[in-house]
């Protein structure tokens, strides 16, 4: 009891000059209520926490003060599992990071590796890679979608979207056998070659999907409840996402063209015509989660070009021709490779002493980062625009604890 | 965002309702258009063939030499092995593959197995592949352990203790050569000092 008093203590912002310093951009919302403030938990089985998130709010009201996000619930030591077995078994392991993406991982730890040892691989599978990363992306934009969806108080827009989630999903299957964890990207090339008639049926999905995406727009993202949900709520400037660390989408909705197909074009993407969405607080102020939710929108658009273009210019080859047949001789060294997963950045650092297993494996979470600035944007927002946040934010607990 | 609110009440309200009103529209323009739910139990997926689900083997193919093991990440596969006697021919497998080990134990665990078909390509022979069954399911951890080696228990005791025989006669053929040499060099000693030493 005298430690939880304490802590109120403690947390409890002091009346000042310091006062709207601490509580950002709504202090005098904040002023205005008076009262003492209580903790709520949020988590770790609430569920709009999108996993097992446990945020400790320190309320005043209606209105947050202070937000801790507790971490760790779904840690499962991936960087230390990579350091004690071969390069080409850590693959499955990072298909579980980002559960969502699982292909833009396997993609991201390839191209370490392959970095490392210096394996160049064909045209085929670089286009290939590109195919599978864009649909990842439009399947894990499609979840997002829907959660957020789902979040702020809407079911049907989640069976929209899992509806042609689905259909990647298959097209997937079609390709490696697996339905969410693929292990199809490996070191210096790919488990399989794309069955005979892939290519019609990814033409046909990408004529089916395009005309979905108006239908998500009709049916959510104009919306007017929708966008009182999310519109100049969680406002995140460019200058607070670049502090922060965020990346991908949430950096793209704060009106920022950070981009790494572009900036830093991997696998061939220089090679593709496509447009980096970014915000532009259409529906309120640049940043906010109406902002983050439409880059999504926009991007599922644009990998759909991205995989039109690439299944035209599709060159044959063997895929697993620069596959390595053992993993013995391991150049020394260290090299960071980095990815625009959809959710942002998606980085392996990768320490290599010559032996068959890597000496460290660090990765780069991209969702973590994003977390680490919903602390700031969410303080004086209201408990249900906290949801809100979380949503736009877009996070996979899987990849936040590793 | 309350003020903008509070002036256009009216106009927010009217926006609301329209907006929902879209929304709607699509939604029941999905009421004439063909499901696209499957009812489970009744109607199934058909899976593709290179689907990664239990993992299969055929017993008579696999030569024992462990390469599967070796390339799961999460050690789902448990082998063990013993060498065949000198004159014993196990066969071949189809595709010419000699065999020369006992395999005695070929255990898949399927609540360990992530399914990442990393087993796979290693086989020299093919032996391992993937089944099309996804029901899959027990009710006990012990029962997802899958048992795919052929032999009783009885014939591994046997074979163990052919094994155990077999090693004794060499150790005891390696003893005796060793004695005879130790003989040997006491009975022609070449340096004083040596057989001081052996003493």
């Amino acid at each position: 009891m005298e430690k939880e008093n304490l802590t109120m203590r403690e947390m409890d912002i002091p009346l000042g000059p310091d006062r709207s310093k601490l509580l950002g951009s709504r202090a005098a919302e904040v002023d205005i209520i008076e009262g003492d403030h209580m903790i709520l938990n949020m988590g770790p089985q609430h569920p709009s926490t999108h996993g097992v998130l446990r945020f400790e709010l320190l309320t005043d009201g209606e209105v947050v003060v202070k937000i801790t996000p507790h971490i760790g619930y779904l840690h499962r030591c991936f960087e230390k599992i990579a350091e004690s077995i071969p390069y080409n078994q850590v693959i499955p392991y990072t298909d579980r990071l980002d559960y969502l993406a699982s292909m833009n991982n396997n993609l991201g730890f390839a191209l370490a590796v392959e970095k490392i040892m210096g394996i160049e691989v064909n045209e085929r599978v670089q286009t290939i890679r590109v195919i599978m990363a864009e649909l990842n992306r439009i399947a894990s934009h499609l979840v997002s979608f829907g959660t957020y969806a789902l979040d702020t108080g809407a079911f049907t827009p989640f069976l929209y979207a899992f509806r042609e989630r689905e259909r990647i999903v298959d097209l997937f299957e079609d390709v490696c056998g697996a339905r969410l964890l693929y292990n199809y990207i490996w070191i210096g090339g790919l488990s399989h070659d794309l069955p005979p008639g892939w290519v019609e049926k990814c033409r046909d999905f990408c004529d089916y999907f395009l005309p979905n995406i108006d239908e998500y727009n009709n049916l959510y993202s104009f919306n007017q409840i929708f966008i009182d949900r999310s519109a100049d709520i969680g406002v995140m400037t460019a200058k607070q996402a670049i502090a922060y660390g965020a990346t991908g989408p949430n950096v793209r909705g704060s009106g920022l063209a950070w981009d790494l197909r572009k900036t830093e074009p991997y696998s061939g993407y220089e090679n593709y015509d496509f447009d980096v969405c970014i915000g532009t607080g259409e529906k309120g102020t640049v940043g906010d989660c109406w902002d983050r939710y439409m880059v999504r929108i926009r991007e599922m658009e644009q990998s759909t070009r991205i995989i039109r273009q690439a299944l035209d210019r599709l060159p044959e080859g063997d895929v697993k021709e620069a596959i390595p047949k053992n993993f013995r001789k391991i150049p020394e060294g260290e090299v960071y490779m980095r990815t625009e997963a959809p959710r942002g950045e998606l980085g392996y650092y990768v320490v290599s002493d010559g032996k068959q297993i890597p000496y460290r494996v660090k990765c780069r979470s991209n969702c973590f980062t994003s977390l680490s600035a919903i602390p700031e944007i969410g303080v004086g927002a209201m408990i249900a625009d906290i949801v809100s946040i979380l949503g736009s934010i877009d996070i996979v607990l899987g990849e936040v604890d590793r | 965002m309350r003020t903008a609110l509070k002036e256009n009440y009216f106009k927010q309200i009217w926006k609301g309702i329209s907006t929902t009103l879209i929304g709607m529209s699509v939604t029941i323009g999905h009421l004439f258009k063909p499901s696209v739910t499957l009812q489970y139990p009744h109607e199934r997926w058909p899976m593709p063939e290179g689907a990664r689900l239990r993992i299969q083997m055929d017993f008579d193919e696999c030569t024992g030499c462990g390469a599967c093991a070796r390339a799961c990440p999460v050690d789902a596969i448990i082998i063990e092995v013993l060498k065949a006697q000198a004159g014993v021919d196990l066969g071949e497998t189809s595709n010419g593959t000699k065999k020369r080990l006992h395999v005695l134990k070929f255990d898949v665990d399927n609540a360990k197995c992530i399914y990442c078909g990393l087993c796979i390509p290693p086989c020299p022979t093919g032996a391992i592949h993937f089944d099309l069954d996804y029901e899959a399911m027990k009710l006990t951890r012990k029962e997802l352990i899958y048992h795919f080696s052929i032999m009783t228990s009885d014939e591994v005791e046997t074979l163990r203790e052919a094994d155990r025989e077999a090693k004794a006669k060499a150790a005891a053929a390696k003893a005796q050569a060793a004695a005879e040499k130790a003989k040997a060099a006491e009975s022609a000693p070449k340096k004083p000092n040596q057989s001081d030493s052996s003493s």
